[in-house]
């Protein structure tokens, strides 16, 4: 029985000390990921200069070898009467503002994950498989994934989208912001494929100034607001674009981030490992009451 | 004292020389109403590096200056990312022709320096330039131009409509034909003659309009009328409410120059005659028939009333030098000594007045002041 006992508290130092010392390894792992989200990578969508050719679509589709659709698939303009979202086949698509009541200033823009500076889907998932790194990349990891979908209820975007039609290995499909290409100094597929330059790829701070600046010299062009500079606490891919098309195309979101009330709990709650130390502190403190009740009750005996 | 003189010439003169030397050359390159960040980038340029911006930017955009179309290239080979693209042989004349209903050589040439337009290649780069994110490398400014247009009207944006072969169009067979794109794919636009409406206006349904008149005798530029005609004008087919114009809007067409309040000025039951000078109650002798109509009328298009009184134009003539022959009426010995006012009193030169000197009798019928002679 001692001996049981024994082992007992060596297992629950053990677990102890495990629990204390991997916090801080999953924090040295994420050491690397930016806060410094100026210098992280992001890209300036300008909706007024897209002429909705959906380059944008065949670049990616063949970047990230989605389908095989052939070319003539992605001249389809009649994809413009409906709006679209990201599926498992695409995991960005171009849409046409929703005032469709004149042709000639219609706006086109591409939706795709949006890279958030503080990412819900990375705050929801429960296994780590999202995580928010270099470069500003939320980067999706299928082997820690275990397809609870969480992100995609998160995602206040809805951009990802889930493989319900892969039986075996399921993954969450969104943007990789084409991670292997832009670590080795190139620019997203999308980005390289826009023929307008409507897509501008550089340091998320040079963007949100330039944004700034385009706004200035055409005030009449667009309405004086860079979405996704604030919305959100920020995001990695921003938006200009016309009043309408700010107004009835992007979401309207607040610039609370997402994650900070259920993280500032969450964190709050769990910092210094305190429930646990409360939890098992309680638990010997319990173990410690009863062995003082026993020892009573074995004194007791021998007395009688 | 000597000394003193020396070093009074040092402190004061030799700064006044230089900045007389700096302040010549400053004057010859420089206006004063120009803030220096319009030329230079850098806060203190100096002659070695004085950091003038390689291109015009948005501060210069005032300095574009009209053309003439004349000045236009015909056909311009885009080959300047030809490693990268198909090289695209741009119809540039026509263009510009089109460009003219619009805003003329701005539409396409933003930033243009005065006195010349500089081609695409030379502000934009081959490649991006990270310094300079607002400027769009010369893939996407030339497609900017191009298809931003283009995609209004055709809704299409194929590579094909300017790159003949593009590898990726595999199945779309090229539209265009590689000596002449928009030659071939557009036909001439005709200008008509004249133009019959038919409107709803019971007491007047039929509006005659010269075309042909408006263009050649009264000097109307296309511009003039068709103002803010693009290519989707015409050409969207799917929204052709677009040429469907109110009544406001016809109207105003012609009320912009003709300002009456008569409706029979242009609507009658049938066909209206042409224009001829003689229906303003001044028909041209043979003499006023050669003058352009802006010889007389130098206002072009709202050509308003003249005072026919002869030195209303020929103000200049008098007695010593008009020569009487060129009316066909040589006057005699007895008559060229005259002034023209004692003959043509109140400057009525249609027809004289013997009634001054002559008896009641006397008059151009039974008289002559001289004899009538063929006109030279």
């Amino acid at each position: 029985m001692n001996k049981d006992r024994r082992k007992f508290l060596k297992m629950a130092t053990a677990t102890v000390a495990a629990a204390t010392i991997l916090p801080s390894v999953s924090e040295a792992s994420l050491e690397h990921c930016e806060e410094d989200f100026d210098n992280a990578f992001g890209v300036l969508v300008d909706t007024t200069v897209c002429i909705g050719c959906r380059n944008c679509e065949l670049a990616c589709d063949r970047q990230n070898e989605l389908t095989d659709h052939p070319k003539s698939y992605f001249m389809d303009n009649t994809v413009f009467d409906s709006r679209r979202r990201p599926s498992v086949e695409s995991y960005t698509v171009v849409n046409s503002s929703f005032d469709s009541s004149s042709t000639d200033n219609k706006s086109f823009g591409k939706i795709q994950c949006m890279h958030c500076n503080h990412p819900a889907c990375v705050s929801a998932c429960i296994v780590g498989a999202l995580t928010k790194c270099k470069h500003g990349v939320v980067s999706y990891d299928a082997w820690k994934c275990i397809g609870c979908r969480y992100c995609m209820v998160a995602c206040p975007f809805q951009i990802p989208a889930y493989e319900y039609k892969e039986a075996l290995k399921p993954r969450v499909m969104k943007c990789t912001f084409c991670y292997d290409l832009i670590h080795n100094d190139k620019k997203p597929a999308c980005v390289e494929s826009c023929p307008v330059e409507a897509l501008t790829f550089g340091k998320r701070g040079d963007l949100i100034k330039h944004a700034h600046v385009k706004i200035e010299a055409a005030p009449n062009n667009y309405y004086d607001h860079v979405f996704g500079e604030n919305e959100i606490g920020g995001t990695s891919w921003m938006y200009l674009a016309n009043k309408d098309f700010i107004n009835y195309d992007l979401p309207k979101l607040e610039e609370e981030k997402i994650p900070s009330l259920t993280e500032s709990i969450q964190h709050g709650i769990f910092k210094s490992f305190l429930p646990p130390l409360a939890l098992y502190g309680f638990l010997g403190l319990v173990m410690h009451s009863i062995r003082q009740d026993k020892k009573k009750e074995e004194e007791n005996d021998e007395q009688s | 004292m000597r000394q003193f003189i020396r070093y009074f010439f040092c402190v004061l003169m030799v700064p006044l020389l230089v900045s007389m030397v700096f302040g010549t050359a400053y004057a010859q390159n420089h206006n004063s109403d120009l803030e220096c960040k319009r030329c230079h980038s850098c806060d203190n340029p100096t002659e070695d590096s004085p950091c003038i911006h390689v291109c015009p930017t948005k501060a210069s955009k005032h300095f574009t200056s009209e053309h003439l179309l004349s000045e236009a290239p015909d056909t311009i080979v885009l080959d300047h990312i030809m490693k990268q693209f198909e090289p695209v042989r741009f119809d540039h004349k026509s263009h510009a022709k089109m460009s003219q209903m619009n805003s003329s050589c701005k539409t396409c040439h933003h930033y243009s320096p005065k006195d010349r337009i500089p081609p695409c290649h030379e502000c934009h780069g081959a490649e991006d330039n990270p310094n300079n994110l607002r400027q769009p490398s010369l893939k996407g400014a030339y497609h900017r131009q191009c298809m931003s247009c283009h995609r209004e009207w055709s809704h299409d944006t194929k590579c094909v409509v300017c790159h003949l072969s593009c590898e990726e169009d595999a199945g779309f067979v090229s539209e265009a034909d590689s000596t002449d794109i928009v030659g071939i794919s557009h036909p001439v636009i005709a200008v008509p003659t004249v133009k019959i409406y038919h409107t709803p206006y019971k007491p007047g349904p039929v509006v005659t309009f010269y075309h042909d008149e408006h263009v050649d005798l009264f000097g109307f530029e296309c511009v003039d009328c068709h103002i803010d005609e693009n290519c989707g004008y015409c050409h969207d087919l799917s929204h052709p409410d677009n040429l469907v114009k109110t009544e406001e809007e016809k109207h105003a067409m012609c009320i912009n120059c003709h300002q009456i309040n008569n409706c029979g000025h242009c609507h009658d039951h049938k066909r209206k005659p042409a224009f001829t000078h003689a229906s303003t109650g001044f028909p041209l002798n043979r003499y006023h028939n050669q003058l352009e109509c802006r010889s007389c009328h130098p206002t072009r298009k709202k050509i308003g009333k003249l005072d026919s009184h002869c030195n209303s134009c020929h103000g200049g003539w008098n007695q010593q030098n008009f020569r009487h022959s060129i009316t066909g009426l040589m006057l005699d010995e007895n008559h060229i000594e005259w002034d023209c006012v004692d003959c043509h009193p109140g400057n009525a030169y249609d027809k004289p007045d013997c009634s001054g000197c002559h008896d009641d009798d006397i008059s151009m019928e039974n008289g002559l002041p001289g004899e009538y002679i063929i006109r030279q």
